[in-house]
């Protein structure tokens, strides 16, 4: 069948290359960042397909949008009028119907078609909806939820979730991942009555082990976050409206448990996960996994006038012995990889012919949640424990280690759970493998860094550990430097009271300590205090 | 009676006096003044020591054909140098002949050097080591205010502010008096220190006097964006002054959107709840009591330097502080004159008064002032670094004047700089000692020292300074101003060099008038009257202790607050830092010591400052330490691709598990600038000092080379050369002084 071409507004070809992205996210807001200099040159076109109105804005940051702790303007990344006059043109509230390959046109909802020279897919992903009485999801079918039934995913949710928070109702939040939890969070300390409802054991049981659980537990307890741990939910209660909405309209009010319980409501959070946005990519015939699957160069197999960069896309080449693509886990749903994939893909674009830097292999994902006042940080694999028996091929690289077995994963503990502390580190030859950290700030900021660096941990692993302790009193040694900026010493100054300075201005003459920032003066005062206290009271 | 004058050394410019006494070095006694108010530091204390210094140079010096300096006199020393900027001239044309300042010299000299350049020398490579120091800061204010005032406040506005958010600068080692200006945020719990080092400056915060962030090395820029993500995300920004006073809001907001805390705590290491603390402190501060964001080279000595500066003032303009009474951003200024040294025209790019050098208005001005065609003024040079490297490169810099500086320790990639000033036809250094630099030179000049001359300095705050001479100077020693007129003579320069300080300074006032930095209003009457003399100070005007309080200095009378980020890593944009962290690499920061200034080539020779700091200690984790075998005092060798530096471990808990630090004050074989790299800020020229990458192993120290308090050693890796190494130069006898080169062919300096 010969695809039927439309009149309307088609780029010339001429000796520009033409680029059309699909999606406006962050990802390709960063990609339209980095083509600009090229588009305002002449050097490239861009269009931009997205199908949400605003320009692009950090979706990260959807959840406090949602709690009322910033603004809409404050999380945009982009904007409209700047990049239209600087050429690029914005084709927003628009869906892409389908991409006819070799044509090189993109059919839009609006009936116009657009060429392209080369083509990126941006398209994110959508939150999982659950199967659920009540529910009728359709992975690749955006549906409409019932009223009282949300996901977290764009500025419609967080007006749904912030209108809830407003009026301190009772929000109940599926899924105890990290949004969820983060989520729950924020908005119980917002005003909401929060639950929340997950079939693990504990919350976050994708990052952190079962003592870490423990100690969030008690977090999550202490602000009021009810929480209902091995719970595999049902179906959605609905009901009639509150008199006055118009139009009336069937509202969630409860979460049917399996079970029997139910957990009443004003406001569900689908929290679910997400998962690629890949439809329109297959339909063109691209091949998919859970992503749209690309090379290292970011390039759909098979078509190289094609890429996917950010949540739709799964780097996975085409060499069967690739180790890196062996260890991919494919998208992580993470916007740190999306944007080095941004920022990549414009140099690749934008200098064609030059050579390009390898795209940096990304790293197993870091774990931090955002929340106030919670600090949970966690990477890697954090199963093991400390006294998990070793492997038999190499116990502790001891007598009977075969040679060439990986030295054996070793775990260290630091549990205080009474003031919500907890780390757990998992390493191999010293180097992170895994690590999980509750309530320790400075510990969980250093671990991060060493999990990314691959460096190897102090032996002394409590010297992280004690990045959170209050710093230790001065030592009383008389060779202590008392004035920094003079070089006296605690000996010098006790000297010179005993050889009869009785002010601190006497003592500064004597031996110039306090004549510099006089930031020892409280010092030298209590070293002369200090010496006539202990001198015998005459008679 | 004793002369008032400021101290020889930072930018604080203490008050000082001093009194000459029989049969020793004068006394030096702190003067109440509102910036040290009576204190002094070590340093200053000490200051007398060098005047009297047997080491001190009381004759000219002059490279004979067997390679060995030999006193000379004055009109030899002075004819030989014009000879040869008259053959270098003639062959190589004249921006062969480069000169290199310093933000140590005096306005006068400062002024004096930049126009012996272009009219004297007639070159456009003129450039000073204020490009290592204040150039970053400098370029960002310029760009968000319109003008560079380091701090465009009197440093007293400091005492009663609620939060003083400091970054990158230990003053309590770098200028200790002024630590008196902290109290008040200190009391009030608002005192923030950001640094890679638990400092004797960030051991301030501790007891609840504030925060202490301790960020990793090159992460400055992305810990100032997760601040201003925070005071717009918070609703902490003042809306109304933004409206008002700004401009670029909406794209500002937009370029923070993606450093959300988490993402800033990730990369820089720096607990959200931290971050969060500071932009309420600053916050809280700003509407009540006052907050000051003030940044030092801590971050600004690197390759995104000045977008860092840029990204402390955006954070300070979100807040609504430059301009008010009672907040405000500043840069703390390092040099002695490091201020002044900035304004005059021994930078590049600039004529006096802070002109633009590309500016037709500026250059007709200056040339009417000089009385000499527009055209006879040269265009912009080349800023330090890449004047450096073009010493001895075909089209490059042939015969190279040094004044107020020691490029030989303090220029960065030490090694390759050493490397190209031997290949030099001529280096002629003005110094009072045989720095490391001078023991290099074909002619060395010997200079005053503060005490023995009068001259005016700017110190940090952007106030005109007295500086009198109290003691005569030795005799054999001239003023860089009689050098300078001296050689202008002897090479037939037009307009006139006069060595009178107060006779330039006339000059310098009519040269300034009408610039950014005008001080036409300023005479020497004037500031013995001890007014506070605040620049802009035009004539028949006032001076200007608070800048911006009205307007900033742009067309429209707004502050520009101009969108930063840091180098992309996905890209394929080359990132000139040094990767850092590969293969348990550790990160090498570079800095001062209270004992020490600048290259050491004035306090390593005060014997009680060389001895509480002898020598280079590399200060290291004792986890870090421990993993390499490394123990406490033991010898260490510091390595990267550029060089290996030889010193001593010091076990510090302050430093960070992943960075060690090294003083920069030591020559030879403890040199830490033989491990910085040449790579520099795109905008500003400064080199990316505070943040290498080094492997640290234990490791023997070479004989002789524990504990070089004030001996000179000329041969930098001599070895590499396929020369002996050189030993340190004899001493002995400062009037006979030669410095000789033994490892050095005479063949390699043909042209000398």
């Amino acid at each position: 069948m010969m695809p039927l071409e439309r009149p309307g507004p088609q780029v010339a070809r001429a000796h520009m290359p033409h680029i059309v992205v699909i999606g406006f996210g962050p990802v390709a807001a960063r990609l339209v960042d980095g083509l600009l200099p090229a588009v305002q040159s002449g050097q490239l076109g861009v269009t931009v397909v997205g199908d949400e109105l605003h320009p692009a804005y950090n979706r990260v940051l959807v959840a406090d949008l949602g709690v009322g702790r910033t603004t809409v303007d404050a999380i945009t990344l982009a904007a409209t009028a700047e990049l239209e006059a600087a050429g690029v043109v914005l084709d927003l509230g628009r869906c892409v119907r389908r991409v006819d390959r070799a044509r090189q046109l993109v059919h839009l909802s609006d009936g116009r078609a657009v060429h392209y020279d080369k083509l990126v897919f941006a398209t994110g992903s959508r939150p999982v909806v659950p199967k659920l009485h009540g529910l009728n999801p359709d992975p690749n079918v955006p549906l409409r939820l019932p009223a009282g039934v949300t996901t977290l995913r764009d500025l419609k949710d967080a007006a749904t979730l912030h209108r809830a928070v407003l009026g301190g109702r009772r929000v109940v939040v599926l899924g105890g991942g990290i949004l969820g939890v983060e989520a729950a969070l924020a908005a119980a300390e917002e005003g909401a009555r929060v639950t929340v409802v997950h079939h693990g054991a504990h919350t976050l049981g994708r990052s952190i082990d079962a003592d870490a659980g423990q100690v969030l537990a008690g977090a999550l307890q202490a602000r009021g976050i009810a929480v209902a741990a091995h719970a595999r939910s049902t179906a959605v209660v609905l009901d009639a409206a509150p008199a006055g909405d118009v139009p009336p309209e069937a509202s969630f009010t409860a979460l049917k448990l399996d079970g029997g319980g139910t957990v009443p409501g004003d406001l569900l959070v689908l929290s679910c996960g997400v998962r690629p946005r890949t439809e329109v990519a297959a339909g063109s015939g691209l091949r998919t996994a859970r992503g749209i699957l690309v090379d290292h160069s970011l390039q759909a197999h098979h078509d190289p006038q094609v890429f996917a960069i950010g949540d739709c896309a799964e780097i996975r080449c085409l060499d069967a012995g690739c180790r890196e693509c062996a260890g991919s886990a494919g998208p992580q749903g993470l916007i740190g990889p999306g944007w080095r994939q941004a920022e990549w893909l414009a140099g690749f674009l934008v200098r064609p012919a030059e050579p390009a830097p390898p795209l940096a292999a990304e790293q197993a994902p870091v774990m931090l949640l955002k929340a106030r006042g919670v600090d949970v940080a966690a990477a890697g694999n954090v199963a093991a424990g400390p006294f998990d028996p070793l492997p038999l091929d190499n116990p502790a690289g001891g007598p009977g280690a075969v040679a060439g077995a990986p030295a054996p994963l070793r775990v260290s503990v630091w549990a205080d759970p009474e003031h919500g502390k907890y780390v757990k580190m998992a390493t191999r030859d010293g180097v992170l493998e895994g690590f999980v950290s509750v309530g320790m700030p400075r510990a969980a900021a250093e671990l991060v860094l060493l999990f990314e660096r691959g460096a190897e941990l102090p032996a002394d692993r409590s010297a992280l550990l004690g990045l959170d302790s209050a710093g230790l009193p001065a030592p009383n040694d008389p060779s202590r430097t008392v004035c920094r900026c003079a070089g006296v010493d605690q000996r010098t100054i006790a000297a010179a009271v005993a050889e009869g300075c009785g002010t601190v201005a006497e003592v500064s003459a004597r031996t110039r300590a306090g004549t510099g920032c006089g930031g020892c003066h409280g010092e030298v005062r209590a070293l002369i205090e200090q010496h006539f206290q202990g001198a015998p009271t005459p008679a | 009676m004793g002369a008032d004058t400021h101290c020889p050394y930072c930018a604080l410019q203490c008050a000082m006096t001093i009194t000459p006494a029989a049969g020793g070095p004068p006394e030096i006694a702190g003067r109440d003044f509102p910036t040290n108010r009576g204190g002094l530091c070590r340093k200053g204390w000490t200051s007398a020591a060098l005047l009297d210094h047997p080491e001190r140079l009381t004759t000219p010096l002059v490279r004979a054909d067997d390679g060995v300096l030999r006193p000379a006199s004055w009109d030899a020393a002075l004819g030989r140098v014009a000879a040869q900027v008259t053959a270098t001239r003639a062959a190589h044309g004249a921006d062969a002949v480069g000169v290199f300042g310093g933000g140590g010299l005096t306005n006068e000299k400062a002024y004096q050097l930049g126009k012996f350049a272009r009219l004297a020398l007639g070159t456009s490579r003129i450039d000073y080591n204020g490009r290592f120091c204040m150039a970053s800061a400098a370029a960002a204010g310029n760009r968000a205010f319109g003008v560079d005032r380091g701090l465009p406040f009197p440093v007293s506005d400091l005492d009663g502010a609620h939060t003083i958010l400091l970054l990158g600068s230990n003053v309590a080692e770098t200028m200790p008096p002024f630590v008196q200006h902290l109290r008040g945020a200190r009391e009030s719990g608002g005192l923030v220190v950001v640094d890679p080092r638990r400092t004797a400056t960030a051991d301030f915060t501790a007891d609840g006097a504030g925060l202490h962030l301790q960020p990793v090395p090159a992460t400055d820029l992305a810990l100032l964006l997760g601040l201003c993500h925070l005071v717009i995300h918070d609703g902490l920004a003042d809306k109304a002054y933004l409206a008002d006073r700004t401009t670029g809001y909406a794209a500002l907001a937009r370029s923070v959107a993606a450093w959300w805390p988490e993402r800033t705590s990730r990369t820089t290491g720096v607990p959200v709840a931290q971050l969060r603390e500071t932009a309420r402190l600053l916050a809280a501060g700003a509407r009540s009591g006052g907050s000051y964001i003030l940044t030092g080279r801590g971050v600004e000595q690197h390759v995104d330097g000045t977008d860092t500066a840029t990204a402390a003032i955006n954070l300070a303009l979100l807040l609504g502080l430059p301009g008010s009474a009672h907040s405000g951003y500043g840069t703390l200024t390092g040099q002695g004159n490091g201020q002044g040294g900035r304004e005059h025209g021994q930078k590049a790019d600039q004529l006096p008064g802070y002109r633009k050098i590309t500016d037709p208005a500026a250059r007709a001005h200056v040339a009417k002032v000089w009385g000499v065609e527009e055209a006879a003024i040269p265009g912009p040079g080349l800023p330090a670094v890449e004047l450096l490297a073009s010493l001895g490169r075909p089209g490059g810099v042939r015969m190279f004047f040094v004044h107020g500086a020691n490029p030989a320790v303090s220029a960065p990639d030490s090694t390759r700089v050493v490397d190209r000033l031997r290949s030099l036809d001529a280096l002629v250094v003005c110094d009072f000692f045989l720095s490391e630099t001078a023991a290099l030179a074909d002619v060395v000049l010997p200079a005053l020292q503060w005490a023995e001359e009068d001259g005016t300095v700017t110190n940090l705050e952007g106030r005109v300074l007295r500086r009198r001479a109290a003691v005569p100077p030795p005799p054999g020693a001239r003023s860089e101003l009689w050098i300078m007129a001296g050689l202008a003579a002897r090479l037939g320069a037009p307009s006139s060099f006069s060595d009178d300080p107060e006779t330039v300074f006339t000059e310098l006032r009519a040269a300034s008038a009408g610039g950014p930095a005008d001080y036409s209003g300023i005479d020497y009457a004037l500031l013995d009257s001890g007014a506070a003399a605040y620049w802009p100070y035009p004539s028949g005007g006032t001076g200007t202790p608070r800048l911006f309080l009205d307007a900033f200095a742009h067309d429209g009378g707004r502050a520009a607050l101009v969108p930063v980020a840091p180098a992309a890593t996905g890209g394929h944009d080359a990132v000139t830092r040094d990767p850092l962290f590969a293969g348990g690499a550790l990160a090498l920061a570079t800095g001062r010591l209270l004992e020490h200034y600048q290259s050491g080539a004035q306090t390593r020779r005060v014997p009680e400052l060389a001895a509480a700091s002898p020598g280079a200690r590399l200060l290291i984790h004792p986890a870090a330490a421990a993993a390499r075998g490394i123990p406490d005092g033991g010898p260490v060798t510091v390595a990267n691709a550029r060089g290996e530096a030889h010193c001593t471990a010091e076990y510090s808990t302050a430093q960070r598990l992943d960075t060690v630090f090294l003083p920069f004050h030591f020559p030879g074989l403890q040199g830490a600038n033989l491990l910085t790299s040449s790579a520099t800020d795109p905008v500003s020229g400064m080199p990316e000092f505070k943040t290498s990458s080094v492997t640290v192993a234990p490791g023997r120290v070479p004989a002789g080379q524990g504990s070089t308090g004030h001996r000179v050693v000329t041969g930098l890796r001599a070895g590499a050369r396929g020369a002996s190494d050189p030993g340190p130069v004899d001493m002995a006898g400062a009037l006979r002084a030669a410095g000789a080169r033994p490892g050095t062919p005479a063949t390699e300096r043909g042209g000398a």
